[in-house]
């Protein structure tokens, strides 16, 4: 905690110093300078959410990114981003490099860029980390669970995009299709919700592609879009063969027989409204437990959001957000594990509703109260933000939380 | 409940008052301004929205532009909601999102019209907003085309349609509504039929089709009805 308010302080020293100079001159050339900084709070009157401690409230959440860009011709930039967080177990004040990339547009129809490349999916995937961008203090975690946000968040690979104008008035167009590997934080949700089963990963990662297409249509302020993402995922580590103990600590090895996820989504703006709506799906089947199993997990989730902007400082929003599983195994799991298949069961889905009030205190600073009131709480093999390890003594079906969030950035 | 509605109607006082503010200028208000390099003498609305989103930095006629905007306002406000429909909060965050996620740059942000001229006169590809009531000495003012402007263009070469011989003599008349989409050149490249006699379309089509309107930076559509 001690290290954390000290990072706080240090960090606001910083920006208070560049937020009035976010460029400067390094050879001749003008290179960008931006970060942000975001502190939260939550509180839970039921089960503890996102690996913190919150039914005694906690402030264990907290981000950073710092960034640097420069163009260095009319149609070649480049730029980088360092994040760091630590949320509740996740994290752990673990910096990565979180973008990292060389970008050329040829034209407005073909750009490439390439490096550590923040993944387009769906309308938030690469803005998922920026709270200052968002009404809302978490986004809805049906569709952006911030505990497992390695798994979609950036690639190491290429981008190729571009923007078509329609003929006839139909709008325009933009693409990404991409390519790259996945590389995930061994401190993310998946290897903490699986040190539950005495398995200990050391990586995990694999190919990863897709693509976004999205059209703004005619109907000015409306948008609407569809992204597809492919992962061929292993992982490797050690754990305790739980088929036969007396083997002890043993080398362990799972990796993807399927696993994929398609988003589509709209947006419609009108002056102070935004109204957005997305579903995803996502089936993961995967080959567990060094090819003795298999667990086949399906996600579908979806939401509404709407915001209300009141005047220039004040936003207000509400959105439900709709998340069920289903998990079926296979091979030698299947004979000790039932299926988990009825959606209606708590332990299949989360329901969430939710209020939210922004206050933006100036240009670069904004505070925010949000109230969640969640019914479920999905305990899978898929994870998704309830944890057996930090809900000891068993899960409650209803979950309110309460959400407070201040933002810096520059 | 009562300090409940008390807070609601002290925020909703307080995002009035803060919306409130500030004079409000018209489209016709705001000039764009281009650097002297830029080829290009008009731009659509479109255009302008695209470019100034960072969708595209390349206009129509080749010319690769770069962004400048300016911190506040009326000219800056009045370009935002006229051409951008976005508020200045909203288009900052927009930005953001672009320049936190590694998909582009921030644009340049001046603090007044004497800076946008005095930069876009300067910067090679510089494109920007002022006041009309700014002097645009070294610069180069774009026309803006908004959708409905598109049909201005002026129609050089007209043929008309050839009445067709079975219809005279039955004494067939009526009138042919077509959608026309006219390439940059002149000629016409589509037509659309939107109502009227199947028969006369055809003899109205083939006349439309050799017709030439005035150059344009742009494709456009008009409508127009063929009586025969």
């Amino acid at each position: 905690m001690h290290r954390g308010v000290t990072r706080f302080a240090f960090v606001c020293l910083i920006a208070m110093q560049t937020a009035r100079a976010q460029e400067i001159r390094v050879w001749n050339r003008i290179v960008q300078v931006h970060g942000f900084f975001t502190q939260g709070f939550v509180y839970t009157d039921q089960n503890n959410w996102l690996t913190m401690n919150t039914s005694a409230g906690s402030g264990a959440m907290t981000d950073m990114g710092l960034n640097v860009s420069s163009r260095l011709t009319e149609k070649l930039r480049v730029g980088a981003q360092v994040y760091d967080r630590n949320l509740g177990k996740l994290g752990r004040w673990h910096p990565s490099l979180d973008w990292a990339v060389v970008d050329y547009r040829f034209t407005n129809w073909l750009g490439v860029r390439g490096g550590k490349v923040k993944t387009t999916f769906g309308l938030y995937n690469d803005s998922q980390d920026l709270d200052f961008m968002h009404v809302f203090a978490l986004l809805p975690q049906s569709v952006y669970p911030t505990d497992i946000r390695d798994t979609t968040i950036a690639h190491t690979g290429g981008d190729l995009y571009g923007e078509i104008a329609l003929p006839r008035r139909l709008g325009d167009m933009s693409y990404t299709v991409y390519a790259g590997h996945r590389s995930d934080s061994m401190y993310s949700g998946y290897p903490y919700l699986i040190r539950q089963w005495d398995t200990y990963l050391t990586d995990m990662g694999g190919l990863q592609y897709g693509a976004d297409l999205r059209w703004n249509l005619p109907l000015r302020g409306l948008m609407a879009g569809a992204s597809r993402l492919n992962q061929d995922i292993s992982a490797h580590g050690t754990f305790v063969d739980f088929f036969n103990p007396s083997n002890g600590i043993i080398p362990y090895f799972e990796s993807s027989k399927a696993d994929w996820s398609n988003q589509f989504f709209a947006e419609y703006r009108r002056g102070p409204f935004t109204l957005v709506t997305e579903y995803r799906r996502c089936l993961r089947d995967q080959i567990i437990l060094n090819n003795t199993s298999e667990d086949i997990s399906d996600v579908r989730a979806w939401y509404v959001s709407g915001t209300y902007r009141i005047g220039k400082r004040v936003s207000v929003g509400s959105y439900y957000s709709h998340y069920t599983v289903t998990e079926t195994f296979g091979g030698a799991l299947a004979k000790i594990a039932p299926n988990a298949t009825d959606t209606s069961e708590p332990n299949n889905h989360i329901y969430d509703k939710v209020a939210s009030v922004r206050f933006d205190l100036n240009r670069f600073w904004n505070l925010k109260i949000e109230g969640h009131f969640m019914d479920g709480f999905a305990n899978t093999g898929f994870p998704a933000g309830f944890y057996p390890k930090d809900n000891a003594n068993g899960f409650q079906r209803n979950t309110n939380a309460l959400v407070a969030k201040t933002s810096f950035h520059f | 409940m009562r300090h409940c509605a008390q807070l609601a109607r002290l925020v909703m006082a307080v995002g009035f008052f803060a919306a409130s503010t500030g004079v409000h200028l018209l489209a016709d208000d705001v000039y764009i301004v281009v650097n002297s390099t830029v080829k290009a003498e008009s731009i659509s609305k479109e255009e302008l929205r695209s470019v100034f989103l960072l969708r595209t930095r390349t206009l129509r006629d080749g010319s690769v532009v770069e962004p400048v905007l300016q911190k506040s306002g009326s000219a800056h406000d009045a370009f935002l909601e006229h051409y951008l429909e976005r508020d200045s909060a909203e288009i900052r965050t927009y930005y953001q999102g672009l320049v936190f996620t590694g998909k582009a740059e921030m644009p340049r942000q001046l603090n007044s019209d004497g800076e946008v001229i005095a930069y876009v006169a300067r910067t090679k590809g510089a494109i920007g907003y002022v006041s009309s009531e700014s002097s645009t000495s070294g610069v180069k003012v774009l026309k803006v085309l908004s959708s409905e402007r598109k049909a201005e263009r002026s129609l050089l070469t007209r043929v008309e349609a050839a009445y067709p011989e079975a219809l005279w003599q039955r004494d067939i008349h009526g009138s042919v509504r077509l959608r026309l989409t006219i390439a940059p050149k002149g000629n016409v490249e589509e037509v659309e039929l939107l109502g009227g006699n199947p028969i006369l379309a055809e003899a109205a089509e083939k006349a439309v089709r050799q017709w030439i309107y005035s150059a344009w930076p742009s494709r456009t559509m008009t409508e127009v009805t063929i009586a025969l």
